[in-house]
């Protein structure tokens, strides 16, 4: 219990908590729409694209989440426009635009000179760098999203499973799709602070992937989806905390760890 | 389900058409789709687009829904531009293609088509009108058969009250019983509220039996009007080739 007490009294460990809840909401809300779209895929192309992003605020002295986020947005819009109005499938998009930005970013990268904490903290996540504006600014956001996301839900949902249907009942499917892919992209760039470029993306897919073995309706896919999630982050960071592990690494793995078993509990209720 | 008063045909076809359609042509990938085509749905009416496979059918009703747009040509709903009168149109695809293993509850994907929340009852009542049991609403959509999601498909179309129901081969899937208990639907709902239903159809009997007015297409507009003037054995050869006539279901 000390050491517990000891744990939460720490700054650092207080500033990463609250963004892990509130990223742990977020991203597990966005991800029950990606899932169900197939875009399981577009977090992991911003995630990897974003370091172009990085690479410029470090080269130009800027802090790196800022413009992380506006070249993620950037970098969506391209995917949504190409996939519009051309005939290319979504998946090759998506590489296109996460390889292409991610070797624009390795390139950039050659002319920063020296190690860069910043770059290290952004590819595998760090608790540590979680700074008291890194906070405010994911907690804006957060709520943002999610007032668009409670307005919103029921357009998504049936533009999640039947486009065409969706947009003759009134729904503004384009715009709203623009909107979604904007909003996943700013929530991949807030979670890479966490758990970083290669890992983020288990948190926009495993929650929804687990939820949805045990779930048959929309509500409690979605509540479930967002108590797994927490559970992941929370109980993550503070196994990483004991043990003295990775914190990204950590969650991903005990996030995969409850997808297995709800995997073996759905075929055990199943027989 | 409201009932309005009753309107008399006489009533229905002195307002302006519920969809007018003019000079419409769609060309897919350099081949012809549609070419040309001018037609009005008069208000209140029931009406049925027949035509052979590959005649432009769905396209046609793509295109008055508004999922596609056409090379040339305009289409008015209830004498406005589309975009104004979304919420009037009641639409059931052809082909509802979704992942089975979406989580969602029939209840769920029915309150998705409607803006504002609608009572239990309402929901269990369209429900019941469609031929199905309340019982169905718990279920996961992903387990329905293919009659039962488009019975579904058509409760959910009804649910925002339209007042004009366009579907493209709404009885695919259901049995002819079942099809005769949605045409039975549709003539009251053209009955007792007005509201004009335009629907694709390959069953000529059924078409014969109950709609007001058919338009016979293959890519241009071959013929349109009452059954009786449209559903001739000439008219029929000359839309469908030599083997195509009225073929009645026997009971």
């Amino acid at each position: 219990m000390d050491i517990f007490i000891e744990m939460i009294q720490f700054p650092f460990m207080q500033r990463a908590f609250i963004a892990g809840a509130l990223l742990g909401l977020l991203l597990s809300t966005l991800g029950v729409i990606a899932t169900l779209r197939k875009m399981s895929f577009f977090g992991e192309g911003i995630a990897h694209a974003s370091l172009a992003g990085i690479a410029i605020a470090l080269l130009a002295g800027f802090a790196p989440l800022p413009v992380a986020i506006v070249w993620a947005v950037l970098i969506a819009t391209g995917i949504f426009l190409l996939e519009r109005y051309t005939k290319l499938p979504s998946d090759s998009l998506i590489g296109i635009f996460f390889t292409g930005s991610m070797a624009l970013g390795v390139v950039l990268m050659q002319f920063t000179g020296g190690y860069q904490p910043e770059l290290i903290s952004f590819l595998f996540g760090s608790i540590l760098t979680v700074t008291q504006m890194d906070l405010y600014i994911i907690g804006a956001l957060t709520v943002a999203i999610l007032t668009w996301f409670i307005a919103s839900r029921r357009q998504l949902v049936f533009l999640a499973l039947s486009p065409d249907s969706a947009q003759v009942s009134g729904v503004a499917v384009h715009r709203q799709l623009f909107i979604f892919y904007i909003a996943l992209a700013i929530a991949t760039v807030l979670g890479v602070k966490l758990l970083g470029i290669v890992l983020i993306s288990a948190l926009i897919i495993l929650p929804a992937a687990t939820s949805s073995l045990l779930s048959h309706s929309f509500k409690s896919y979605l509540i479930l989806a967002v108590i797994v999630s927490e559970v992941t982050i929370l109980l993550g960071l503070t196994l990483s905390y004991f043990f003295d592990l990775p914190s990204g690494a950590s969650i991903v793995i005990l996030g995969t760890l409850l997808f297995f078993l709800s995997l073996i509990t759905q075929r055990f209720v199943q027989k | 389900m409201p009932k309005p008063s009753k309107k008399t045909t006489k009533q229905k076809h002195v307002s302006a058409p519920a969809i007018a359609v003019s000079g419409i042509s769609v060309v897919f990938d350099g081949h012809q789709v549609l070419d040309n085509v001018t037609l009005k749905i008069p208000s209140g009416s029931f009406s049925a687009i027949i035509g052979p496979n590959g005649s432009g059918k769905s396209t046609l009703i793509k295109v008055i829904t508004g999922l596609i747009k056409p090379m040339a040509g305009q289409v008015r709903v209830l004498g406005r531009h589309l975009h104004d009168v979304r919420h009037a149109i009641g639409y059931v695809p052809q082909k509802f293609d979704f992942d089975r293993n979406f989580p969602i509850t029939v209840e769920e994907f029915l309150n998705l088509a409607v803006h504002k929340h609608v009572l239990k009852g309402q929901i269990e009542s369209i429900v019941e009108d469609v031929g199905l049991s309340d019982a169905i609403l718990e279920q996961p959509l992903g387990v329905l058969s293919g009659g039962q999601l488009q019975r579904v498909l058509i409760a959910q179309a009804l649910l925002k009250q339209p007042s004009i129901l366009i579907l493209d081969e709404p009885a695919s899937g259901v049995d002819i019983t079942g099809e005769e208990q949605l045409m039975s639907l549709f003539s009251r709902l053209v009955d007792e509220q007005g509201t004009t239903i335009v629907l694709v159809s390959h069953d000529i009997s059924s078409v014969a039996k109950n709609v007001d007015q058919v338009i016979c297409l293959n890519k241009k507009l071959v013929c349109a009007g009452s059954p009786s003037k449209t559903l001739s054995k000439k008219q029929l050869k000359q839309l469908f080739g030599e083997h195509k006539e009225l073929y009645h279901h026997h009971h």
